[in-house]
């Protein structure tokens, strides 16, 4: 797929809210830039808004207010399909297409584009060699692969058209710890060499630290802080500071549980 | 329960059910039946409105039971007590002989034959005959100046036949009738509730149908039944047939239904049919108009 | 004459009655789907208007089969045939099982799926294609399945009014308290509702297995 044209930011976000009417907003008021080969990581605790962001970018969710720009144009000007096909898309679940097999989830979006019959199983097989998955799985189907397996495929997926920008929600959270760093691991080699602007959200960070070139930390909607992974480790900001003590206490009970988040604006009293 | 109270209690039981052994016989109601068209209904009504103002005894109805056959056995069972049939069905459907000619031969035989099989009481007709009456639509007639059914049987090739249930299966109709005048159609015949067979001919499902000479709508619709010319059909004379166990049981109940003999004829049976039919009256009301008309 | 006897003795008769009683269940089913599948899918997305139509299409059944014969019969064109009327009112008895079974076989489909689908690219019509009919496929089958044994069974209430099919054989059974003939027209109308019950039911099953 062609790589962006200007030298804009592959994503901007410029106050950007979003608010489910009569509720609060999950989103609020939230400035970021993210550029061109970046790997941005949305981190924060369940509830800060970090899915909803992800979900504004591919316009899963529409904001309801400020602007979000992809690619330096603003994203309701894109067109829906061919702005989604832009992005790889990879979630928690996977969700694989029960019904096809690995091949045909793979090379769903290929077909649906309209690429000819060869051209797709090559790229089927250069993707399964590219996650480290063996080419005997191309007529597996999703419920006889294994947890780790499902997710390399998912990624295989979102990677089909070539997108230069990858969105990934929790990708390796339903995954057992070993396998998790393993693949964690492998994403950041992967990473290496691909070079994609990727927006990576997780709550987990290690795998922030491991595999962001910046995090962006998330607190009720709000950007609490933007950090390179060494000035997260660093700073005395309280909010990274309170999460890097959630993280390095063992976790035997004695963990200082982190505190409460600050309230959003239009929560109820 | 304290010693006194029980024993009045006690009494009152058995008097209550002493008294209700000794009117045994006669508590129980008077069961009329009827067949599942119309007319069936109105003459069950004027049956069971001239026992209860005749005998004062209580009457059930039990109405629209599925044909002949249904009634029969309900009336051999002891289910119901009483219903009006056409002595031609009798004769050939219910005791499966050969046809007759001659309204009195045929209610003779059947007289016998039903008293000497099953104990049934035939009474004597109530006044008219209802036939089958084959009929087609009054512009067809018109068209093609058809009077008979010989004449109509040319035409069957072209033509489907619209008839009930009952009549495609007994002695006497479908099969009968179609040898009798060389009837071949294109048809099997298209069979409905006898209520749909002239709303059928009129919207052309069918061309023929066999319905009754004494429905209210044949002159009313405007339908042409074309005559028996050959005689197939035997006379089909309406008599109540009463089980005689209870004519024993009731003995004012003879005396009341036979009151009704030759009291009502067929112009008056194909005012009451139109009446329900085309009027949308009710039964029981036009039975009881009829009645008290006649004074009965 | 026994059932075996009549079967034998009139073996025209009866596959003629059973074809015609297999056209009244086949084309009310037919239509059926044709309504039920689009409409379907409209309503599962929409809760509000799902409860609506599925009410409306529900109180069809607190209409006994005969009694809607007989409203049918003042509609216009549709009241002057009788296989009209008898094939209407089957296809409403066999829109609710098709029209639930559609709505609860799409909503059915793991969000996750549709989510991953709708977030790479695909368009809605896409979704519905690939992703959402086939998976919702062995639900709907077991609706269409329900749809199938009912108008079989209904459209033996069908003969009353003159549309045909196997009813006739027991309404002139019934006439002439003649069980041969009851069960000549039973017998056949059971068979054909068991053969179709273990053909849908094999397909239903079939189609959960690979999802």
């Amino acid at each position: 797929m062609a790589p962006p044209q200007s030298s804009a930011p592959a994503i901007a976000l410029r106050g950007t809210s979003y608010r489910v009417p009569g509720g609060p907003a999950l989103v609020d008021s939230l400035s970021l830039e993210i550029p061109v080969g970046a790997t941005l990581v949305l981190l924060g605790r369940s509830g800060c808004g970090k899915t909803t962001t992800l979900r504004l970018m591919n316009r899963l969710l529409e904001p309801t207010a400020g602007d979000l720009l992809i690619e330096g144009r603003p994203v309701k000007e894109w067109d829906l399909i061919r702005l989604r096909r832009r992005m790889g898309y990879a979630i928690q679940d996977v969700g694989l297409f029960p019904h096809y097999t690995v091949e045909r989830n793979i090379g769903l979006l290929p077909a649906v584009e309209g690429w000819p019959a060869v051209r797709i199983r090559e790229r089927v097989r250069e993707l399964l060699a590219l996650v480290g998955l063996d080419d005997s799985l191309v007529s597996r189907f999703p419920r006889e692969l294994s947890g780790g397996q499902r997710q390399r495929v998912g990624v295989a997926r979102a990677l089909a058209l070539d997108p230069p920008v990858l969105l990934m929600d929790e990708p390796f959270g339903a995954l057992d710890a070993l396998t998790r760093a393993e693949l964690q691991g492998e994403f950041a080699r992967l990473q290496q060499r691909l070079g994609k602007t990727v927006v990576l959200v997780t709550h987990d960070l290690r795998e922030a630290l491991l595999l962001g070139s910046q995090i962006a930390l998330l607190e009720a909607g709000h950007l609490a802080g933007l950090y390179t992974p060494e000035e997260f480790q660093r700073t005395s900001d309280p909010p990274a500071l309170a999460y890097r003590n959630a993280f390095s206490a063992p976790n035997r009970g004695t963990a200082q549980p982190l505190p409460p988040p600050p309230r959003r604006s239009g929560d109820p009293a | 329960m304290p010693g006194r109270a029980s024993s009045i209690l006690a009494l009152a039981l058995a008097a209550a059910w002493g008294a209700s052994a000794c009117g045994g016989a006669r508590s129980r109601p008077i069961v009329v039946a009827s067949k599942n068209f119309t007319e069936q209904a109105v003459l069950g009504e004027l049956l069971a409105q001239r026992i209860e103002q005749a005998t004062h005894l209580p009457v059930e109805r039990r109405f629209y039971l599925a044909g002949t056959y249904i009634c029969h056995q309900a009336l051999l069972a002891g289910r119901v007590d009483l219903y009006v049939e056409y002595t031609g069905t009798a004769l050939t459907a219910v005791l499966k002989e050969p046809p007759l000619s001659g309204s009195a031969r045929v209610f003779e035989r059947v007289r016998g034959e039903y008293a000497r099989r099953w104990d049934l009481t035939v009474l004597p007709s109530l006044g008219f005959e209802n036939s089958f009456a084959v009929v087609i639509r009054g512009d067809d007639a018109r068209r093609l100046n058809l009077q008979t059914l010989s004449q109509a049987a040319s035409h069957a090739p072209e033509w489907r036949l619209g008839v009930g249930f009952e009549f495609m299966e007994r002695p006497d109709g479908y099969a009968g009738l179609a040898a009798a005048y060389g009837l071949t159609f294109r048809e099997p015949p298209r069979l409905m509730d006898l209520g749909l067979l002239y709303r059928a001919l009129q919207t052309r499902q069918v061309d023929l149908a066999v319905g009754n000479s004494t429905d209210g709508l044949i002159s009313a619709l405007g339908l042409v039944p074309l005559e028996d010319d050959k005689h197939y059909f035997p006379p089909y004379e309406a008599v109540p047939i009463v089980r005689t166990q209870t004519l024993h049981e009731f003995p004012g109940l003879g005396a009341a239904l036979e009151a009704l003999a030759g009291r009502i004829s067929a112009e008056d049976m194909r005012r009451m049919n139109y009446a329900v039919d085309g009027q949308h009256r009710d039964a029981a009301d036009v039975a009881s108009e009829f009645l008290r008309a006649h004074q009965l | 004459m026994n059932l075996l006897d009549y079967l034998l003795a009139h073996p025209r008769e009866v596959l003629t009655l059973t074809l015609e009683h297999i056209s009244l269940a086949g084309i009310s089913v037919g239509i059926a789907i044709l309504v039920g599948l689009p409409l379907g899918v409209a309503i599962a997305r929409r809760p509000a208007l799902a409860r609506m139509v599925l009410g409306v299409v529900n109180s069809i059944y607190v209409v006994p089969s005969l009694a809607l014969f007989g409203f049918l019969f003042a509609v216009p064109w549709i009241g002057e045939r009788a296989p009209r009327m008898a094939i209407v009112a089957l296809s409403l008895y066999a829109l609710l099982p098709i029209l639930r079974n559609v709505c609860a076989g799409i909503l059915g489909v793991d969000p996750a799926v549709v989510d991953a689908g709708r977030g790479l690219g695909l368009t809605d019509g896409q979704i519905l294609r690939r992703v959402e009919l086939p998976l919702a496929l062995g639900v709907i089958v077991a609706g269409v399945r329900v749809a199938v044994v009912l108008a079989i069974g209904i459209a033996t209430i069908a003969a009353a009014i003159g549309a045909g099919g196997l009813g006739e054989l027991i309404f002139r059974g019934l006439a002439m308290v003649n069980n041969s003939l009851i069960f000549a027209g039973a017998l056949p109308a059971a068979l054909l509702a068991l053969v179709a019950d273990l053909s849908l039911g094999w397909m239903e099953g079939r189609l959960r297995e690979r999802v």
